[in-house]
């Protein structure tokens, strides 16, 4: 089968701006691609350029964008693509400046890795265990001993230690769109995997404390791009989730992100229900009601206030029991 | 006739209560018998699940226990709501340790939970409920000329290992419904993008650009209106629009509609009836163009 591939291109050195070039190029049975644009780089032009290198999905360096969606290009098939979009449409990662056609820079990601201190804290902990030093005649080294149970929230199929630091949930996450200094999904799922590191001498919690900073873990938007588009299955956002249980539990609650889960929590414990002015108030103070007066006044004006008490739901004492039974009741 | 626990969503019952009229004046056309729960708690959004992960098992795992005992399954209006619910029941189905412990709480108020309830947003319900073929048939008011962006949001369709009702990288399900009322779907990228609604009081930067970026995508496609299938999205861009515009640096006004909306005046209803002097872009002009 004959089939379309169409690229972005642009070469600072000589484009004022970017373009779209096509070629038309012939199929083998599993073919990825990568293969596809590697054809085109040796048979019809040398000029394109892109990043690979294992071409099997382990390496992270061919992620672009393959018919609007991130994806490793060595991992994807042209097959389906053709048959879902009748072209293999392939542009530059979303979220980060263009180098040259489909290469981006990558500094901000991995400025965002180094961001959240991606190696255990060891320092000035235990000199016995972590210094240097000579062994004596028949002594034994000593280490630490870990239970592989110490280990079950960063371990398994699905987790973040496979990340290979391939920049697709960069790409596309939300969250980075709207603001590109936030640290995105990736550092935020290594943040939570280093917090959860028995190994990690972190007494201070310092790393929830860097997380809660402003562009940090507060600034997930939720919007399950991360997880679904990730080409090794890790679920970004749900380690996220569990990093904001987590500094919640260690009470670092000062910051609105925080303060926004609190009042939804407490909301639901008194009526079952989401109070809207209660939640808004409790995230954004009075402060924030004043900055957004506008649009407070806008809904009063049509009839859209949210009522200022709340009826209860039936039953309630149900919902307030499962508060109970887990100690939350005075969360 | 079709029944279903109706789980509205918090915002549905309080400043968003035009969407919730307009879901039970399509309902009736519809022939689907919507049946209240009064005993059902608010989900708890991706925030619940942050306070504490066991807390947001426990209380929607009584809210799907609710509707397994009435013996249906429940419908959606909500795209947070749908993926909350939908997330618990996944969990509450693969997991026994989850049940158990879930059920544990339960038996102490007088409910139990066996995983037998599906969660249905009201989009998918008329697509596979009612068929578009048979909506097409029911409307008296075509929207013939109109182009209407769909704003699909996330959790519609994200996690697709979670909520399975369309084409994560493509779904159709919306345009499908807007071409079966007579209107032009409008194709633009951001239609499956995030509305900002999570971070509107904890970075209005970030949410506004998103809001912004999506208003404003729409309304250089021609856009006459966007519609959502989520009152958080609708919050998003309609109730925070001028903030959202001003983010991207332009003036706009585009009329945002609930999902139930479009379907209710494609089906007959008036601009009270649909609560449309609720909105904070107006809908006049675009009312009058319709004709209703
Ligand atoms: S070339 Fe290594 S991941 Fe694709």
């Amino acid at each position: 089968m004959e089939f379309k591939v169409r690229s972005y291109r642009f070469n600072p050195e000589v484009d004022t701006q970017a373009y779209y070039k096509e070629y038309a190029i012939q199929d083998f049975p599993g073919m990825t691609v990568l293969n596809a644009l590697m054809k085109i780089k040796y048979e019809l032009d040398g000029t394109l350029s892109f990043r690979r290198s294992c071409r099997s999905a382990i390496c992270g360096s061919c992620a672009m964008k393959i018919n609007g969606i991130t994806k490793l290009a060595c991992k994807t098939q042209v097959k389906p693509e053709i048959m879902k979009f009748g072209i293999v449409n392939v542009e530059p990662l979303a979220n980060m400046p263009v180098v040259r056609d489909l290469i981006v820079d990558q500094e901000g990601f991995f400025d965002t890795i180094k961001a959240i201190k991606p190696y255990l804290l060891t320092e000035g902990e235990n000199e016995e265990l972590s210094g240097f030093k000579t062994l004596k005649e028949g002594e034994k080294i000593k280490q630490p001993v870990y239970s592989r149970e110490q280990f079950k929230n960063l371990t398994g199929n699905n987790d973040t230690p496979n990340c290979i630091l391939c920049e697709c949930c960069y790409s596309e996450c939300n969250g980075v769109s709207g603001n590109k200094k936030y640290l995105g999904p990736a550092a935020l799922a290594k943040l939570y995997r280093y917090s959860e590191d028995p190994r990690d001498n972190d007494r201070d919690v310092s790393r929830l404390l860097n997380g809660s900073k402003p562009d940090g873990m507060w600034d997930c938007v939720h919007c399950q791009a991360c997880e679904e588009f990730c080409p090794k299955g890790i679920s970004p956002v749900k380690a996220i989730v569990r990093l904001h249980e987590k500094t919640i539990k260690n009470s670092i609650t000062s910051t609105p992100g925080a303060k926004h889960v609190v009042s939804i929590a407490q909301s639901i414990k008194k009526t079952g229900k989401l109070d809207e002015a209660k939640v808004a108030l409790g995230t954004a103070g009075i402060a924030g009601v004043i900055r957004d007066l506008p649009v407070v006044i806008s809904a009063a004006l049509k009839g859209k206030m949210p009522p200022l008490k709340l009826e209860p739901i039936k039953n309630m004492d149900d919902v307030k029991l499962a508060y109970k039974e887990l100690g939350l009741e005075e969360k | 006739m079709i029944r279903y626990a109706y789980y509205p969503g918090c915002v549905a019952q309080e400043s968003g209560k035009e969407l919730d009229n307009a879901t039970r004046f399509v309902a009736k056309k519809l022939n689907i018998d919507l049946i209240p729960m009064p005993e059902a708690s608010c989900c708890g959004g991706g925030a619940l699940d942050g306070f504490d992960k066991n807390l947001k098992l426990f209380i929607n795992g009584r809210t799907l226990a609710l509707a397994e005992k009435m013996g249906v399954d429940i419908l959606t209006i909500c795209n947070t709501c749908t993926l909350t619910l939908s997330e618990v029941n996944e969990e509450l189905i693969n997991n026994s340790e989850s049940l158990d412990k879930t059920n544990e709480y339960l038996s102490k108020i007088g409910l139990r939970y066996s995983g037998k309830v599906k969660i249905k947003h009201l989009l998918y319900v008329v697509r596979d409920e009612i068929g578009f073929d048979a909506l097409k048939k029911m409307v008296v008011k075509n929207l013939n000329g109109i182009n209407i962006a769909p704003f699909y949001g996330c959790h519609i369709l994200r996690p697709s290992t979670v909520v399975k009702f369309d084409d994560v990288e493509s779904p159709t399900g919306f345009e499908e419904l807007i071409m079966a009322l007579g209107g032009e779907p409008v194709s633009y990228a951001n239609r499956t993008k995030c509305c900002g609604f999570q971070t509107i009081l904890v970075d209005r930067a970030q949410s506004s650009y998103l809001s912004g970026s999506a208003i404003l995508e729409a309304k250089g496609k021609k856009a006459d209106v966007m519609v959502t299938p989520c009152p958080l999205c609708h919050l998003s861009l309609d109730m925070y629009q001028s903030a959202a515009g001003k983010s991207v640096n332009e003036k706009l006004s585009m009329p945002v509609m609930h999902l139930p909306q479009l379907i209710g005046i494609a089906l007959g209803a008036n601009f009270a009836e649909m609560g449309f002097s609720r909105h904070n872009v107006s809908l006049k002009p675009l009312s009058e163009r319709i004709g209703i």
